[in-house]
């Protein structure tokens, strides 16, 4: 099987046509054409189908999807009845998308983004921008690489692959971290915009954070805390416009 | 933006294009926050500082959002490129506000953008139905251009859309001093309760919510030291 | 409340299911009723790997499901039922009306015969009937993928 760089590649645009019926699906097919290349002269027709299944509706943490690429792929060219491909493509979904989020959006991202704030705050200005984007972009990158290939050496066994790597015990352990990253820079960042103000200033703004706290829990999604702020900022023009 | 160059301009709407496609489609690679959009988009714009305090500020806000599992989210991106645009070449303490309110209007509509060509994707499909079910690679790239060129136009078209209204805003709006200051501390407070919100709903119950508590209190301490 | 949540999700345990609903709701417990799911080993070994540390899955078919109900609902554990279709949220709804009596339509996608509801619901008119005639008796049912998003009744699915 050729295709591995031009697949890595194309992976990066895997979520380059989202949408609502197949989501990731279309470009988990774009970027598996390059893979299954070689299936068109072993087997036109097997390579026919593959074509198909692998555009199929697909949806998970885009930096994880190398594995199920791969394992797809490698199960194409060993001939395992499609109906298991299928099924194999619907169950990665699950852990690729609950670990990938765990460990991404809720993890690293989260954890970076709150140290890049705190690293501005303390005045690193573009250090603390360039840091985030150099360290996110090593590890996703990195994580790309490992998961095609491991999903291309494991094939049909990928669910164990992926259960023995270094990726759940990563998504368990990031947690905390982006925890304690964003809880650092929430007093510091709210200090760093408040210094200018003054004491009321500082205790109006507070109390808008502690209203628009309590208000976006009681209201829960109707009012999301976008939506509060614009509203908040209406009522204070609002207030001015009256002579308030 | 009391003097921005047509060529800054320019470039500001080539910036919220990539930020937009970064999103989503390609590459994810993070320009998208906020915080990156915005201190770019304010060094494009001539003002640093201004992009910093407005990107850091949106970045609070999308703090709250976690973009799991095809959930609609807020296009934060093009609404701080936006943004910094507008906060650019005065005080930041008094275009902060009106800024930020700007670039959470446009972050809005570029949510509502999203799901329109993820819609716009979906009819694209189901118009190629029969090339996909036959296995035509051919079908399967055509789409996948299609998706990501659609993205790009949508970030063109939300970013000049915002220049502009960044540019009638600051044409057209004299806020006095009260007001703007006013305006600061309610998008600051705002910004706050957010990132709260977000980095409780996320701790959970368990061990993150400790931690999450240890970092507020590390934080608290140094905010005061300094 | 010891069963907290009963969803139908057809992407089954993933992020919304196990950051967005099981954070906030505290739980402990996901019973992931499927049939296929329940007679496949490997296939639970995927799932499983999807749950974070502190929180139990547990695999059943509708009628080892339907037995447990009430001991789910009786013990202090927070529980999530989450089914992959309509169909089988139903049957667990008529096995026990009085404790599946809110159900969460979280994520069911587009397959022929199937038309777009919301953006995340795609439902053929069989299932949308079925999910009226389980609302006609009692329950409530809505659409809704995360508790950060404004849930929207079946009526207005219709």
């Amino acid at each position: 099987m050729t295709g591995g760089w031009r697949a890595l590649l194309r992976l990066m645009a895997v979520q380059g046509s989202w949408n609502y019926e197949r989501m990731l699906g279309v470009g988990m097919g774009y970027a598996a054409e390059p893979l299954l290349e070689d299936l068109k002269t072993v087997d036109p027709v097997r390579h026919g189908e593959a074509v198909v299944r692998s555009a199929e509706f697909f949806n998970c943490n885009p930096n994880l999807a190398g594995l199920a690429l791969g394992a797809t792929a490698r199960a194409e060219y060993e001939a395992v009845p499609g109906a298991q491909i299928a099924r194999l493509r619907t169950a990665l979904c699950s852990p690729l998308g609950a670990l990938g989020d765990e460990l991404f959006w809720a993890g690293l991202v989260t954890a970076l983004m709150g140290l890049a704030l705190v690293a501005v705050v303390l005045g690193a200005g573009w250090w603390a921008i360039l840091g985030f984007l150099v360290t996110y972009n090593v590890v996703r990158l990195l994580t790309a690489v490992w998961a095609l290939r491991t999903g291309l050496d494991a094939g049909m066994r990928v669910g164990s692959a992926i259960g023995t790597s270094w990726v759940p015990g990563a998504a368990a352990r990031v947690g905390p971290v982006a925890g304690a990253a964003v809880g650092l820079a929430l007093p510091l960042a709210a200090a760093w915009y408040l210094r200018g103000f003054g004491w009321t200033g500082a205790v109006g703004a507070l109390a808008v954070a502690a209203v628009g706290a309590a208000v976006t829990r009681w209201f829960g999604p109707s009012l999301t805390s976008v939506r509060f702020a614009l509203l908040a900022m209406g009522l204070l023009l609002f207030f001015r416009w009256m002579g308030l | 933006m009391t003097a921005i160059a047509p060529e800054a301009v320019l470039l500001l709407v080539v910036w919220g294009t990539l930020v937009a496609l970064d999103l989503v489609s390609v590459p994810q690679a993070m320009i998208s926050r906020p915080l990156v959009a915005g201190t770019v988009a304010g060094w494009l714009a001539g003002d640093v500082e201004a992009g910093l305090r407005v990107g850091a500020l949106l970045e609070l806000f999308a703090l709250d959002v976690l973009p799991i599992g095809a959930v609609r989210y807020p296009d934060f991106g093009p609404a701080a490129v936006a943004g910094a645009a507008l906060a650019a070449g005065a005080p930041w303490e008094l275009g902060l506000g009106l800024s930020v309110g700007l670039a959470l209007v446009l972050a809005v509509l570029g949510g509502w953008s999203l799901k329109q060509v993820r819609r716009w994707n979906a009819r694209a499909i189901q118009r190629r139905a029969a090339a996909l079910a036959a296995g035509e690679s051919g079908a399967i790239r055509v789409l996948q251009y299609g998706g990501i060129a659609r993205d790009a136009a949508r970030g063109a078209l939300l970013t000049g859309f915002g220049l502009l209204l960044a540019w009638a805003l600051s044409r057209g709006v004299q806020l006095d001093r009260r007001t703007a200051v006013g305006l600061t501390l309610v998008a600051v407070g705002t910004a706050l309760s957010a990132a709260a919100a977000g980095a409780v709903r996320s701790a959970g119950r368990g061990a993150r919510l400790r931690w999450l508590a240890a970092g507020v209190a590390a934080g608290t301490l140094l905010a005061v030291l300094r | 409340m010891p069963i907290a949540l009963s969803r139908v999700d057809d992407r089954l345990v993933h992020g919304q299911v196990v950051i967005g609903w099981g954070r906030s709701l505290g739980i402990s417990l996901i019973v992931l009723v499927d049939e296929g799911v329940a007679a496949s080993a490997w296939e639970q070994d995927l799932y499983r790997m999807a749950v974070p540390a502190g929180v139990e899955l547990r695999f059943a078919t509708v009628a080892e499901a339907a037995s447990h109900l009430d001991e789910w609902q009786g013990s202090p554990v927070r529980t999530m039922l989450l089914t992959g279709d309509v169909e089988t949220m139903v049957a667990l709804h008529r096995a026990a009306p009085a404790i599946v009596h809110k159900i969460n339509l979280g994520g069911i996608h587009h397959r022929p015969g199937r038309r777009e509801r919301l953006p995340y619901v795609y439902l053929t008119d069989d299932e949308l009937h079925a999910l009226e005639a389980v609302e006609a008796s009692g329950a409530k049912v809505s659409a809704q993928d995360l508790p950060t998003t404004a849930p929207v009744a079946l009526k207005a699915l219709a």
